[in-house]
C-alpha cells in the first residue's frame, strides 16, 4: 500500500473496467486490508465484514468503468463503497439485534498504536479542524462517519436527545465547512 | 425540499450533503438526497467534498488483512464471469459477477447509486447542466430529465410510473416562444434512458419545457402528441 501511488490505483480501476482480472486482483491486493479495516470498524464483527468486503468488490468489478480519474479519488471512491456497505449491513442487522454494548464501546473502536502513527504523521486538515470541536461533538462526527452510528446510537451514547444530538451534528458540520474553508 | 431535513435554523445545502455523507439521513430523506444527486450539479459537488474530507478520517483506520479465501473467491468469480460461459456456469458469487444481481442490487441500490452518481461530480468541466423535473396531475409519472450541452444528451431517469401496457412514452421540447412541441423521440425501454437531441434543437433546450406524453408503439403518427401529456416540466440550471 505505501508504494502504491494514487495513479497506480487509478490505473488499476480503469483496466478492471475493462474486466482486466489482474487489474482487478492487484487492486484487490492494494487496498484490501484499508477497506477490510474500514468494513471491521463500522461491523466489529470478522464474519459480516468478510461478507461485506466480498460485497464490496463485486461493486467495485461493476462499477470501475464509472469511476472517473476526475472525480473523487479513487481511495475516496473505494473507502466510500466499503463503508456504504458496511452501513447498509450495520442498519440491516440493528433491526434484529440492538445491543447494549454496540453504543459504549469507544475504547474497543479507538484505533491501535499503528493507526495512531499513521494518523499524526499525516496531519490531515479535516482532523485540525475536528480538534477545534468540543471533544464529544468531534467525537459524534468521528463515531457518524467510522462507526456509522445513526442520530439514535449517537443520542443514547451521549445521553442528549435526539434533536440536540441533531443540532450538534449539524452545527459541527457548518463549522468543520468553515474550518475546512468552504 | 419538504421534508425537514434542510428547513430549520441550521439547514443548508452543505449541511444535508454531511449529513448524507455521514450517512445520518433516514431511508425516505437519504432516497431524496439521492434522487438530488442525478439532477443537481452544484450538490453533488458538495456531496464529493465532503466525501473527499471525511475519508481523511479512514487513516485513523488501520489496515487489516482479510481470510485469503476472500481473494480465492473473488479471482474465481472474476473467472467466471468472463467469456460466453458467464451466465450459465460459477458460483452464486460468480453469477453476481455475471449479471443476475437481483439480490445485491436490492440490497445495495443505495451504494451502487452513490457509485453511479459520485464519478460525475467535479468533472473538469465546469460550464452549464440543465435539469427538469416532470410529473402531471393526472398520471403517476415523475421523471427526471438532465441535459448535458457537452454531448447535446438528454438523460432521463423514471423515478415513478411508467408506460401503460402496449403504450410508449414520447419526449417532447416545447421551446420558449414556440407554438407546439417538437418530438424528442420516444423514450427507450430503462428506468435511466439516455436521448440524443439533434443539433438544431439543442440550443432550444436550457429555455424550454419538457413534457411526456402517451403514445401508440412508435410513437405519435402526427407532428403533435396524439396522446395525453402525462408529465411535463420547465428545464432549469442544475
Amino acid at each position: 500500500m505505501a508504494t502504491t501511488t494514487r495513479d497506480d490505483i487509478e490505473a488499476m480501476i480503469a483496466r478492471t473496467a475493462h474486466e482486466d482480472r489482474d487489474a482487478f486482483l492487484a487492486l484487490y491486493d492494494a487496498t484490501s486490508a484499508k477497506l477490510f479495516g474500514v468494513c471491521l470498524r463500522v461491523l466489529d464483527s470478522r464474519p459480516d465484514a468478510e461478507e461485506v468486503l466480498q460485497e464490496v468488490f463485486v461493486k467495485v468489478w461493476r462499477n470501475a468503468g464509472r469511476y472517473s480519474a476526475n472525480g473523487l479519488s479513487p481511495m475516496t471512491w473505494l473507502i466510500t463503497i466499503a463503508r456504504n456497505t458496511a452501513i447498509d449491513r450495520l442498519r440491516a442487522r440493528k433491526v434484529v439485534h440492538e445491543d447494549a454494548d454496540a453504543v459504549g464501546g469507544l475504547e474497543d473502536k479507538a484505533p491501535g498504536p499503528e493507526a495512531q502513527a499513521i494518523a499524526a504523521s499525516e496531519a490531515r486538515e479535516i482532523a485540525r479542524c475536528l480538534d477545534e470541536l468540543d471533544d464529544d461533538r468531534a467525537a459524534a462526527v468521528r463515531g457518524a462517519y467510522l462507526d456509522g452510528q445513526s442520530y439514535q446510537d449517537l443520542s443514547d451514547r451521549f445521553a442528549v436527545p435526539l434533536n440536540t444530538m441533531r443540532t450538534w451534528l449539524r452545527r459541527s458540520l457548518i463549522k468543520l465547512r468553515e474550518c475546512l474553508g468552504g | 425540499m419538504s421534508d425537514g431535513t434542510i428547513d430549520g435554523p441550521f439547514g443548508s445545502d452543505a449541511v444535508l450533503a454531511g449529513e448524507y455523507v455521514l450517512h445520518l439521513l433516514p431511508p425516505e430523506a437519504r432516497r431524496a438526497a439521492e434522487d438530488r444527486l442525478a439532477v443537481d450539479g452544484a450538490f453533488r459537488a458538495l456531496v464529493a467534498q465532503w466525501s473527499e474530507r471525511f475519508a481523511q478520517l479512514a487513516d485513523t483506520v488501520a489496515p487489516v488483512d482479510p481470510p485469503a479465501g476472500i481473494r480465492a473467491a473473488l479471482r474465481q468469480a472474476v473467472a467466471d464471469a468472463r467469456g460466453t460461459e458467464r451466465r450459465r456456469r460459477g458460483s452464486a458469487l460468480g453469477r453476481l459477477f455475471a449479471g443476475g444481481v437481483g439480490g445485491l442490487l436490492a440490497a445495495g441500490a443505495a451504494v451502487l447509486f452513490l457509485t453511479v452518481a459520485l464519478p460525475r461530480i467535479e468533472p473538469p468541466y465546469s460550464g452549464p447542466l440543465y435539469a427538469a423535473q416532470l410529473q402531471g396531475e393526472d398520471s403517476d409519472l415523475v421523471v427526471q430529465a438532465r441535459f448535458d450541452p457537452r454531448d447535446n444528451a438528454i438523460t432521463v431517469l423514471r423515478q415513478a410510473g411508467g408506460p401503460a401496457p402496449g403504450r410508449v412514452l414520447e419526449l417532447w421540447l416545447i421551446a420558449e416562444g414556440a407554438e407546439g412541441p417538437v418530438s424528442l423521440g420516444v423514450l427507450p425501454e430503462g428506468r435511466e434512458v439516455e436521448v440524443d437531441v439533434p443539433d438544431d434543437l439543442a440550443g432550444a433546450i436550457p429555455t424550454g419545457t419538457l413534457a411526456i406524453s402517451d403514445e401508440p408503439p412508435g410513437g405519435s403518427p402526427d407532428a403533435a402528441p396524439s396522446g395525453p401529456i402525462l408529465a411535463v416540466g420547465a428545464v432549469e440550471d442544475a
